[in-house]
């Protein structure tokens, strides 16, 4: 069980940095053109980003024991919660900031 | 008659079985009940004649789907059986399915005609049509035989079969029912959705009733699961979005009444999906890396995994909710236009 759920905690980091990432372009016009100017769509960017974190993640933490051992890897149960968790709360982070936006326009 | 869809289902698989099946009185009460449900719905579709009204049946027709699927797997040994009559439950399920699939086609049948259009006109029509001989076809032997035994594999085979049909059916609904127009990438994004959310429920079902085999199937789910949120619902939806959402269907709703849909709803379905592949591939490397002893012996790791895949489930269910309030603010917005 100790390797297996090293997945749900890349998906846990790329998660929250997609969402971090999505914010800001949300609300830095700069940071949202230099998202599409790094593949022509700001969509196609973020898409290629979230695939380049998961991969990266998960390529760092099987590579790592050390860092599998800080992380707690091993507790499945933590780190589901804190996938559930982390989506909920970047989903309505996000919605806010659209409605915010919606309304200010 | 036509309700007792699952009632010959494995009779002779093992004592308890048999004793359950034995009580075949108490289906008549539940038949009644069936009928009852089909004068309901005939009567809400005289007075609401409407394309939710159907849809709304439809989804509840594909819930007790699940049910009778997932308690007929129960008493094949697929699923562990919960404490209870299985068999009574599985019948129970299978005639209200069977109700709402029947209330569901006169529904559309009678929407049609109301519109002068032909039932045969549509692939919608025509899957729904034979989607009622299918199960037309597990109820006669079901009622004729006394020995079921002969037919069990096929009753099952199409149980199963029906599954994937009647999902594919209801994308395909809701699709030409949300846009007016059937657009073939925006419907095989829809229905590549539909059968994502299948195989989640598969998945939680194998989690939530293990057995000795459920490991395996449920690896293949994932797989299965993966497969279509990556290249059914990520590409093809991605494709869609990149080269007609923008040009064609976006201008059209920031014109219409409601900019909103676009300046929320789908400024937020196109970022936040971006998550729901991730944790697909998550759960299926998950699954992957999983031995059998470990995935039956440890039920907190397998409700972690279900748990996983519940947050799959209810994403891509978030998805179509704001796929079909984007989809029919680009309606309104074309009506308006006019």
């Amino acid at each position: 069980m100790k390797e297996s759920s090293t997945s749900i905690v890349s998906a846990v980091i790329t998660i929250f940095l997609t969402g971090c990432i999505i914010i800001t372009h949300d609300i830095s016009k700069d940071f949202r053109q230099s998202l599409t100017a790094l593949t022509g769509h700001h969509w196609i960017s973020v898409s290629v980003i979230a695939v380049i974190l998961f991969v990266l993640s998960s390529g760092l933490l099987l590579s790592s024991k050390n860092l599998r051992k800080i992380l707690r890897s091993y507790d499945i149960g933590l780190w589901s919660t804190a996938l559930i968790d982390v989506t909920v709360i970047m989903i309505l982070v996000i919605f806010l900031v659209l409605i915010a936006h919606s309304l200010a326009d | 008659m036509f309700f007792i869809v699952f009632f010959a289902f494995d009779r002779d698989k093992g004592g308890a079985q048999i004793s359950e099946e034995s009580n075949r009185r108490s289906a008549i009460s539940d038949i009644y009940i069936g009928l009852a449900l089909l004068l309901i719905i005939g009567g809400i579709a005289l007075a609401y004649e409407n394309w939710i009204g159907h849809a709304l049946i439809a989804i509840i027709s594909l819930l007790l789907m699940g049910y009778a699927i997932t308690t007929g797997a129960m008493l094949k040994g697929r699923l562990k059986r919960k404490s209870g009559n299985i068999f009574k439950l599985h019948r129970k399920s299978g005639i209200y399915f069977g109700s709402f699939v029947l209330g569901s086609f006169i529904y559309g049948l009678w929407m049609r005609l109301q519109h002068g259009e032909s039932l045969l006109s549509s692939v919608h029509g025509k899957l729904g049509l034979f989607i009622l001989l299918v199960v037309t076809l597990q109820d006669i032997p079901s009622l004729i035989f006394k020995n079921r035994a002969k037919y069990r594999g096929l009753h099952r085979i199409i149980g199963y079969a029906l599954a994937p049909i009647l999902v594919i059916d209801a994308g395909w609904g809701l699709h030409n029912g949300v846009t007016g127009v059937t657009k073939s990438l925006v419907l095989l994004h829809s229905i590549s959705g539909g059968l994502a959310a299948l195989v989640l429920v598969w998945i939680i079902l194998e989690m939530r009733y293990p057995t000795y085999k459920s490991l395996a199937r449920a690896k293949l789910a994932s797989y299965l699961s993966a497969f279509l949120i990556t290249a059914g619902c990520w590409i093809v939806g991605g494709y869609n979005y990149l080269t007609a959402y923008g040009s064609q269907v976006r201008p059209v709703i920031l014109a219409g009444p409601h900019p909103w849909a676009h300046e929320v709803i789908m400024e937020a379905k196109e970022h936040i999906f971006v998550f729901l592949p991730i944790i697909a591939f998550a759960l299926s490397i998950t699954l992957s890396s999983l031995d059998r002893n470990t995935f039956q012996d440890d039920a907190k790791s397998r409700h972690a995994l279900m748990m996983i895949a519940c947050l799959a489930l209810f994403m891509v269910l978030f998805m179509f909710l704001m796929g079909a309030i984007i989809s029919n603010a680009g309606q309104t917005g074309m009506e308006t236009l006019k």
